[in-house]
């Protein structure tokens, strides 16, 4: 609630806010001017909290003296209004998105640096988004599958990051040993038949080489005579329960480590706790 | 971390990794230092894409991991880090520049993929080379190096934190992450590889029909299954060591714009000299003699012992204090102020935003109360010579944009009259009274540079997001055009492959209309605008960074 309010407040509140980034500084700046001379002042400063404090007296001190001109502190001359001139308007909405400038801008920089630079960031645009870093997120499906799109789409090479420089948390389990046994079984496997029937397995490895770490385990057991693939899928089988289990017993290990934490409340958690908060507010 | 530089952090990580890695990224900037659990809760986002992502962006660098104690292990985004992406162009021209062809490959590919071994990075980069050189010539794996080595010597990449080596006689479960340690002794030392080879051509599908190169193929990849020498040493851009050389090349390009040439030979010379023996967040360089540096100076460059004394003398003498002398020995010991110099470059971009916002009066009225330090509004009046009505304005309109600020003060201040500077305050001098009424209270403009410098930076941060923000608008709303002439480009470039005829040719090229061209046209322009914006307002960034950081840390 908080954060949709702030997203949404009225200009005047956003004037107020524009005091407050200069609460450090000075308090005798134009908006707060605006601030002296908006009628409703009282109302506008209770939908903010949080105000500096120096707005709050000003609104005590225009209070007790009644609203007017008569309600400065302080000489206006001494600021350079003179006696009976008008007062700047109240402003009351936001400023323009596009506001216009007095000035117009200078033209860029131009130049061989420059325009190399200009072609190495929209090239780099275009690289980065065939890098396997570049996660996509998995579209939903279209009604009408559109023909061009097959192939549009890019292939990446695949990225295996060194899970020794990694916690131990970020491996993915099961693709890890999948993945371990599978680099063996692709050496057997090219070593055995390289010598008889070098094309077919060219074409396989092309194959795999396009498809996912899963189906290339799946794939390599398909090759396999029927009794070892049994063997195979068994072991897999078990290795899966057996992961599954740890995974199990991890999430239960840190269920109470979670509760223990909370438990032994030292405090800190609960100022993170709020600061959080207050960072949403601020949306 | 304001909400300017989180936006633009955002827009970053989504460019470069897409959505999901962005969304875990930014809530981690928001939120500081957390475990795995408690970012796949708050993101809702599935297990397993968080951990890709936070793989991502370790290999990036983005983000660090931390052991707490009870064995969680926090994650903490590098949100400096995370904005140094927008300089990825600059380093890499700047590779270009100084490594040519090659530097510029290297640098490239280590930002683009935040780390690699060495090994890996010579193959990639010779493979990429040899693609771009004429048929039947490759590219040395022994070149590569040997450029790799000149950058790692000049301290351009530097190694990543090893994995701290466990022996495997330790009893107990394994750490739930690795430890890494950074070797000082080792940062910029190079592997021994004897890496023989030359890169490879990428063969298109037709180029296979031969068979040949075919049964070569698998061979390569069986060949990376071998032990790398260089296994778990990696590098990655020395993001510091550009910044040092941007900075240096602006000190130069100052001290040329301001005297002449030669001077700022002199200056690129004494900064080339102090490159290494200096660290790279001192405010002054070692002091040179200018024996030295007469000796160091360019060949080919020929000027006297004696114009060198009298260019240096002059340099110490600039009132912008970019060359100091500090001491007369060895014929007298320079040394150049690199804080200083920062604070000059900073001052004076400030001076040039003010004279290009608000005209060239409000920049007299600027470097007025810049120069004097601190001023009343009647002494701006007059000082500055402009009508009362018009200073005043003007003086607000930069006060309400906080270039300009306002002191409050009742204390009694001595004013020197020559100055106008404050020479004295005791503690008589308190006032009695500690409100703030108006006829015991002097309202005194000043410029806070830091402060000015800071909000500056800001709206940099903010321009640069605006900037981002209007260019994925204006290819969005050209998606169907764009698409359809990249089909155009592509089936085009594919019939004269086939050697298609000029009139074919010509049929599909009308296939884009005349004004679907302009608008083409158009589009192209107004891209190729804004993206050069981003990276000139990142050199302003650049500046006020570094002016920021060295005045902090004189502090």
């Amino acid at each position: 609630m908080a954060a949709l309010r702030a997203e949404r407040a009225s200009p005047a509140v956003e004037s107020v806010r524009d005091c407050r980034s200069l609460e450090s500084g000075s308090f005798l700046s134009l908006p707060t001017f605006r601030l002296l001379f908006c009628p409703s002042l009282e109302a506008l400063v209770l939908s903010e909290q949080n105000l500096p404090t120096f707005l709050v007296q000003l609104v005590a001190m225009a209070g007790n003296k009644g609203r007017g001109r008569a309600a400065y502190t302080f000489n206006i001359e001494a600021v350079g209004f003179n006696r009976g001139e008008k007062l700047p308007d109240v402003v009351l909405k936001p400023p323009p998105l596009f506001p216009d400038t007095d000035y117009k801008p200078v033209p860029l920089k131009t130049g061989e640096g420059e325009d190399y630079m200009l072609a190495l960031k929209q090239e780099l645009r275009e690289t980065v988004k065939r890098m396997p870093y570049f996660i996509e997120t998995p579209e939903e499906k279209e009604d009408i599958e559109r023909y061009s799109k097959r192939y549009m789409k890019v292939y990446k090479e695949e990225w295996i990051p060194d899970w020794r420089r990694l916690p131990r948390e970020m491996m993915p389990k099961k693709k890890y040993k999948k993945a371990g046994s599978k680099s063996k079984k692709v050496d057997n496997t090219s070593k055995d038949t390289s010598l008889t029937n070098t094309a077919d397995v060219l074409k396989k490895i092309e194959e795999l080489e396009k498809r996912g770490d899963g189906e290339k385990s799946d794939e390599e057991n398909e090759e396999k005579e029927g009794s070892k693939e049994k063997n195979k899928e068994g072991d897999e089988d078990e290795e899966d329960d057996a992961v599954e289990q740890e995974e199990y017993d991890e999430e239960e290990h840190e269920e109470e480590n979670d509760y223990i934490n909370s438990y032994f409340d030292n405090g800190e958690d609960f100022g993170a706790d709020s600061d959080d908060n207050m960072d949403e507010a601020t949306y | 971390m304001t909400q300017a530089e989180i936006k633009l952090c955002s827009l970053l990580l989504q460019e470069h990794f897409g959505e999901i890695v962005e969304k875990i990224g930014v809530h981690l900037i928001r939120t500081g230092s957390q475990p795995i659990r408690v970012i796949v809760h708050d993101t809702r986002t599935s297990l397993d894409q968080v951990k890709k992502a936070l793989c991502v962006l370790i290999q990036h660098n983005l983000v660090i991991y931390q052991v707490h104690r009870r064995g969680m292990v926090e994650y903490e985004a590098q949100c400096s880090r995370v904005l140094r992406m927008l300089r990825y162009p600059r380093y890499i021209y700047t590779a270009k520049t100084l490594y040519n062809d090659t530097g510029e490959l290297i640098v490239e590919e280590l930002l683009l993929n935040g780390k690699m071994t060495m090994s890996a990075l010579v193959k990639k980069v010779a493979d990429r080379l040899t693609e771009t050189m004429e048929d039947g010539k490759t590219m040395d794996y022994a070149e590569v190096s040997c450029t790799f080595v000149r950058l790692a010597d000049t301290h351009f990449v530097q190694r990543c934190p090893l994995v701290h080596a466990t022996e495997n006689s330790d009893p107990g479960p394994p750490p739930p992450a690795p430890t890494l340690v950074i070797n000082e002794k080792d940062m910029f030392l190079v592997p021994k590889l004897s890496l023989i080879g030359k890169g490879k051509r990428r063969r298109s599908s037709e180029d296979d029909a031969t068979g040949e190169p075919k049964a070569k193929r698998p061979k390569h990849t069986t060949d990376n299954k071998e032990p790398i020498p260089d296994d778990g040493i990696y590098w990655q851009a020395n993001l510091d060591r550009f910044h040092q050389h941007f900075r240096d090349q602006a000190i130069v390009s100052a001290v040329a714009n301001r005297m002449d040439q030669t001077s700022s030979e002199i200056v690129r010379t004494m900064l080339r000299m102090s490159e290494v023996t200096t660290p790279s967040s001192a405010p002054f360089t070692q002091p040179l003699s200018s024996n030295e540096i007469f000796r160091s100076l360019p060949v080919g460059y020929n000027i006297s012992k004696q114009v060198l004394d009298q260019y240096l003398t002059l340099l110490a003498d600039d009132p912008l204090e970019f060359v100091g002398k500090s001491g007369d020995s060895g014929g007298g010991m320079y040394i150049i102020n690199l804080h200083k110099a920062l604070g000059s470059l900073a001052t004076a971009s400030l001076e040039s935003v003010v004279q290009e916002r608000f005209g060239s009066r409000c920049a007299r009225i600027f470097r007025l109360v810049l120069q004097k330090k601190h001023l009343e509004q009647k002494q701006v009046e007059d000082f500055a010579m402009i009508p009362a009505k018009e200073a005043k304005d003007m003086l607000y309109k930069m006060l309400s944009e906080n270039f300009i600020s306002l002191q409050v003060t009742n204390n009694v201040i001595i004013i020197n009259q020559q100055s106008w500077t404050r020479v004295r305050e005791t503690p008589e001098e308190i006032p009695k009274t500690p409100d703030h009424a108006p006829s015991r209270t002097f309202y005194l403009y000043t410029v806070n540079i830091l402060s000015a410098a800071r909000m500056l930076l800001h709206r940099c941060y903010k321009s640069i997001a605006n900037l981002i923000e209007r260019r994925q608008f204006e290819t969005k709303e050209n998606k169907r055009l764009l698409e359809k002439s990249q089909r155009v480009e592509a089936i085009i470039a594919s019939m004269q492959a086939t050697g298609a005829e000029a009139a074919q040719l010509q049929e599909i090229e009308e296939m884009i209309t005349a004004p679907e061209r302009q608008q083409l046209e158009t589009l192209k322009h107004n891209v190729n605008k804004l993206d050069a914006s981003e990276i000139q307002v990142d050199e302003t960034i650049f500046l006020l960074e570094s002016y920021i950081e060295s005045t902090m840390k004189r502090q």
